[in-house]
């Protein structure tokens, strides 16, 4: 009991000691979660409309592989991202093509999420960050290639509950909100995500994560090569 | 002399018949001034935005540049340019890029400039109207229109990406130059930046090069035979791109329909020249008997048709030529072209146009008089050729 204890202050001194960019880095670890398997449900809500896609998501919590399995419309297009390099199969093309870093910025899947809101880490590497009251205040970095004027990453026991995406002129554009986190084989991963573009009504696009496999996965998975056939 | 002094007085003596075949050549003559001053001037219009908004009045690129605009067909240093008519030249680098707001994300050519060489070279750097032109890197100016589709502001941050780099730069100038081309597309960004964004050793895609106006083919042409193999200069005329290819087409469609709005009206000044002719047979068999050969009598009508449109010619310059002066010096198709430049907003059009006057108009309007005396000369010249004075005195 007496060494818990210890351990618990230990944990607790270097909770306190952590920079908060740290704090910014441990918190998106836990966002991206362990090297899993699992089935993501992306719902797209448009007014008067909604879609729903479920993905089969391999990932190492760096690198990630998303194959569309539902609607039948679009069942096969697979999705890679390697650090800057993405790679999408289409089977209507029947081609692998690669998309320039650029891509990433675009929505995917029309929904509301960016590839950088699925895999990247844009938050640490293209802004500065600061605490303020427990909030994570991140400026962007001068000449970094970001639209925002400010994010707000609001924390709870170090995981991250809720994004704000502000404009250049102090108005919130986008929000994500993470659900509840499940604990997998000692890592988290967040059971649902949901991001709403502030300046539509309506548009909004959900997230949840389930048939989650925690594991190593095969290198493969995260060869272009094997986007068409899969892994 | 006096065949002439006999054709204008019968020309004064049928006096609302004159009118009236005065008034169609008048309606022909104004219709060719204006259509032809509209035309050159819309020529002159789209020279003046792409030698002084959107292009240069001579670039000069290699031939793989011209062929495929890719950064990675640019120059890896700068050529020697060497033409005595070659006022200035100022390195370019344009390349296709992304560029994203916190709202909207929108595909578009940025163009890396050298932010004094441009001052001397393109009117642009004059035409901010918010804010102020480039000064150095981690700026951009963008066209005003395209500010508002994108929705950013005069010290608002704009993401620039392109398929090897990403940068967020300052927007520090709106610039109204009110062509479409710069207005809806202009995104005007330091050299430094647009060679960082094209991810390679490149210096600059192309190289602008200020010439006097309509000395352009001809440098173009004359630093083609100098340049080292590989390069490749173009003239204005030759940046145009599609435009140009409308322009002349429309060109082609005007001189057929001008051509036929000319023999209609020599038709009709014919036409009536036919019926006076007609009725005044005995006149014609009268004069002839006095003396008068019958050739003579076939000018003095070919001579009366051409007084008639003559006057109508002159009148009709008269308006002509007022109606495009007074075109020329006013932006009657300011509205006109505003509208022209929302539908076709990349197709380097002019928010304003005005009119040419030329003198040479005055003589393709004159060709209605040359072909009204034609037609005279040939049909009602014909039935007086062939009239039989004994038979219309003897009263048959």
């Amino acid at each position: 009991m007496k060494r818990f204890g210890i351990l618990l202050l230990a944990l607790a001194a270097f909770a306190l000691g952590q920079s908060p960019l740290e704090k910014l880095k441990s918190a998106l670890d836990r966002l991206r979660g362990p090297a899993h398997q699992a089935v993501y449900a992306l719902t797209v809500e448009r007014p008067g409309s909604s879609r729903t896609y479920r993905l089969r998501v391999y990932t190492d919590g760096e690198r990630a592989h998303l194959r569309v399995l539902e609607p039948k419309a679009e069942a096969g297009m697979a999705f890679l991202s390697l650090g800057q390099d993405l790679y999408l199969y289409d089977p209507r093309l029947g081609r692998t093509l690669r998309l320039p870093p650029s891509g990433r910025s675009e929505r995917f899947l029309g929904s509301d999420l960016t590839y950088q809101d699925l895999m990247g880490r844009d938050l640490e590497e293209l802004f500065q960050v600061t605490e303020e009251g427990g909030t994570l205040r991140l400026m962007p970095k001068p000449g970094a290639p970001t639209p925002y004027g400010r994010v707000e990453v609001y924390l709870k026991e170090g995981f991250i509950e809720r994004v704000l995406y502000y404009d250049q002129r102090g108005q919130a554009v986008r929000e994500l909100r993470l659900g509840s986190y499940q604990r997998l084989d000692g890592a988290y991963l967040p059971r649902t995500l949901e991001l709403k573009d502030l300046t539509r009504q309506g548009y909004r696009t959900l997230v949840e994560v389930t048939e989650v496999q925690v594991g190593p996965v095969p290198e493969r998975c995260f060869s272009p090569l094997y986007l068409e056939r899969g892994c | 002399m006096s065949l002439l002094r006999l054709a204008w007085r019968n020309v004064l003596r049928q006096r609302r018949r004159t009118t009236l075949l005065s008034l169609v050549v008048i309606y022909v003559t104004v219709a060719v001034l204006f259509l032809f001053g509209f035309l050159d001037g819309y020529g002159e219009s789209l020279v003046e935005a792409y030698a002084e908004y959107v292009e240069a009045p001579v670039v000069v690129a290699r031939e793989v540049w011209w062929q495929d605009p890719d950064p990675e067909n640019g120059f890896r240093e700068l050529p020697a340019v060497a033409h005595p008519l070659v006022q200035a030249a100022t390195p370019r680098l344009s390349l296709y890029a992304l560029l994203r707001s916190p709202y909207r994300m929108q595909g578009g050519v940025v163009l890396g400039v050298d932010p004094q060489g441009e001052k001397v070279l393109s009117r642009v750097p004059f035409r901010v109207g918010e804010g102020r032109w480039l000064q150095g890197p981690g700026e951009v100016v963008l066209g005003h229109r395209l500010a508002e589709r994108l929705d950013v502001r005069v010290g608002e941050r704009l993401v620039v990406e392109t398929g090897k780099e990403a940068l967020g730069l300052l927007v520090v100038g709106l610039v109204r130059a009110g062509v479409g081309n710069v207005d809806f597309g202009g995104v005007y960004l330091h050299l430094e930046d647009a060679q960082r964004l094209s991810g390679r050793e490149i210096v600059a895609t192309h190289l602008a090069l200020k010439v006097p106006r309509g000395k352009e083919e001809g440098v173009a042409k004359a630093l083609n035979q100098a340049l080292p193999e590989g390069l490749r200069a173009r003239g204005v005329w030759e940046l145009m791109g599609p435009i140009r290819a409308d322009y002349e087409a429309s060109r082609l469609f005007y001189v057929p329909l001008l051509s036929l709005f000319m023999l209609l009206a020599a038709i009709a000044v014919v036409s009536t020249t036919y019926v006076s002719v007609r009725e005044r047979l005995r006149e014609f068999a009268v004069a002839e008997s006095l003396g008068l050969s019958p050739f003579r009598l076939a000018a003095q009508v070919a001579l009366e048709a051409a007084l008639a449109s003559g006057l109508g010619l002159l009148l009709g310059l008269l308006l002509g030529y007022a109606l495009l002066w007074y075109t020329s010096t006013h932006d009657v198709f300011g509205p006109l072209m505003r509208l022209s430049v929302e539908l076709l907003p990349e197709s380097g059009l002019s928010e304003h146009l005005y009119t040419a006057l030329r003198p040479v108009y005055a003589l393709y309007a004159a060709m209605v008089v040359g072909l009204s005396a034609l037609l005279a000369l040939l049909f009602p010249g014909r039935l007086v050729l062939a009239l039989e004075p004994t038979r219309y005195l003897k009263g048959e």
